[in-house]
This record gives C-alpha cells, sequence and structure tokens, in this order.
C-alpha cells in the first residue's frame, strides 16, 4: 500500500536539517548518510549524498530527475558491474 | 578479434516479422550515428561472429535490422539476447574536452580543482541510476559520480580528468566507514 498522502514524503529529520543548512549556507558539500529510506526531495537536487550500502559509501549526485524516489535507489547493496564496462557513453 | 579489442553496442532483443529481422537495442547516446552500418559482431556462444547488414533502419535507441545469411525467423530466434559488438577503431574520435569514451579513461590521472592529482582511474563501474569513477587513493577504493557538475574536462594529451569534487568526499573515504556522525540518532539516520 502507498504511504498516505496526508503524511506527505518521508524525509529524515536530521537528513532534511543538513539539507536545509547546505541550501542556506549555499555550500554543496557532501551528506553523508544511512537514511536510505528518506525521499529526495527537490531541495535535494545538485547536492552530493554520501549514501551508505551496508559496507561502504557510495557517492549521489542528485538531479532534478531522481526527485520522488528514495536515497537508497542509487547505492545498490550488492556488487554486479556489468557484463562490460566498455559502453560508446560520452560524458554530457 | 578478442572483446578486448572491441566495445559493445548493445543487444538483440526479438525478431522482426518473418522473413529474418532482428531488433537491436543501441546501448548509446546517439544511435542515429548508426544508421549506416555496414557489418557488426554478433557474439554466439562466446564467439564474436561478424555479420554484414543488408538494412538497417532506427527508430530511437531501436533499429530493425537485416542481416545477410540470416532470412527466416528461425535463423532469427537463435540471435535474441546476443550481445553486439563493434572494434574500437571504428568509434568516433571525440575531440570536445568534456565529453569521453568510458574506456580511455582508464589509467587517466585524476586532478581535483582544490586538492591536485589524486589518482588514476581504474575502472567505470556503470550502473541503471548512474556511473561512477573507481580511482585508488591513499590505499582506499574511491568512488566519484559522472556527472558534469563534478567531472569537468578531459585533457587527452596529459592523461588527465579534471574533477570538481563536492567538499567532504575525500574525508568521506578516509575517515572509519562505520563511524557514525556525531549528531546522527541510530533509530532515525540508521
Amino acid at each position: 500500500m502507498a504511504r498516505s498522502l496526508k503524511k506527505g514524503p518521508y524525509i529524515d529529520y536530521r537528513l532534511d536539517k543538513k539539507v536545509e543548512a547546505l541550501n542556506d549556507s549555499g555550500k554543496k558539500s557532501v551528506v553523508k548518510t544511512w537514511s536510505r529510506r528518506s525521499m529526495i526531495s527537490p531541495d535535494f537536487v545538485g547536492h552530493t549524498f554520501a549514501v551508505h550500502n551496508g559496507n561502504k559509501f557510495i557517492p549521489v549526485y542528485v538531479t532534478e530527475n531522481m526527485v520522488g524516489h528514495k536515497l537508497g535507489e542509487f547505492s545498490p547493496t550488492r556488487n554486479f558491474r556489468g557484463h562490460t564496462a566498455k559502453k560508446d557513453k560520452g560524458k554530457r | 578479434m578478442t572483446k578486448d579489442d572491441c566495445f559493445q553496442l548493445g543487444h538483440i532483443t526479438k525478431t522482426h516479422g518473418l522473413h529474418g529481422e532482428v531488433v537491436f537495442f543501441l546501448d548509446v547516446d546517439d544511435p542515429d550515428e548508426y544508421d549506416d552500418l555496414e557489418s557488426i559482431l554478433i557474439e554466439v556462444r562466446g564467439e564474436l561472429l561478424p555479420y554484414f547488414i543488408e538494412s538497417i533502419s532506427i527508430n530511437r535507441d531501436r533499429a530493425i535490422v537485416a542481416l545477410e545469411g540470416v532470412d527466416t525467423i528461425d535463423e532469427g530466434k537463435k540471435l535474441i539476447n546476443c550481445p553486439l559488438w563493434m572494434p574500437l577503431d571504428n568509434l568516433e574520435e571525440i575531440t570536445d574536452p568534456d565529453r569521453f569514451y568510458y574506456h580511455e579513461i582508464i589509467g587517466y590521472q585524476i586532478i581535483d580543482e582544490a586538492d591536485g592529482a589524486l589518482g588514476t582511474v581504474s575502472s567505470v563501474v556503470t550502473m541503471a541510476t548512474q556511473d561512477l569513477i573507481e580511482m585508488n587513493y591513499k590505499g582506499q577504493e574511491m568512488l566519484i559520480p559522472i556527472n558534469s557538475a563534478i567531472v569537468k574536462t578531459v585533457d587527452r594529451e596529459a592523461k588527465a580528468l579534471h574533477v570538481a569534487l563536492p567538499e567532504g568526499l575525500l574525508a568521506v573515504y578516509l575517515s572509519d566507514v562505520n563511524a557514525k556522525p556525531d549528531d546522527a540518532d541510530p533509530d532515525e539516520e540508521r
């Protein structure tokens, strides 16, 4: 069952506070978090989070299309790295 | 030719029609660049087999392709899920300093705007959600998200990648991984 709309999205209170402080100061420092269940709010866009995957921190640079997803979705807990690293892909 | 000399272009997803045409999934930035493809290497049971292309019609990241020697749906079915490869020599050279191929930056020196040279790229980790550069920094495996805000330019002559790491990223890898921040509440942060 989906989370009640009345409650709004779940965002860890401390994490939200840290992001708010960063936005107020205009800084872009990395926020270390274990809160994989927190939803990415529009305030998170442009910040980098180090999201713990149970073993180590995976850096996640938040972009607009990540809003509404949970932080944990971007920090895989298993280390499957694909069949090949050679792809015709450029940055941007 | 081995896979080390090639890059993966995509894979075959299904057959199309009854005359052996197949559908390619092209896992590339700009599929339209491949509309004049004449041949392709298809990995069948671990071997790279060359196939000539009779016709190709590209629609976004899918292409309907007629391969020479594949004339029936049954022959086409045998190729479903087979990876598609191309020789590295066929890749268009990128001169733009903002873009790079993932395989070409392996071994490049990473230079941060603030901290200078950090280490060399050991691999690029591709994930569904984001791609990461893996490097060794002071004996620790370090990951850097590939994003235009962080990875700035590539200097091919000097074999260097210029990055602007967000403040505190290096410290994340040098600090104790399991140490929680001072203000973390075990019930809320974990």
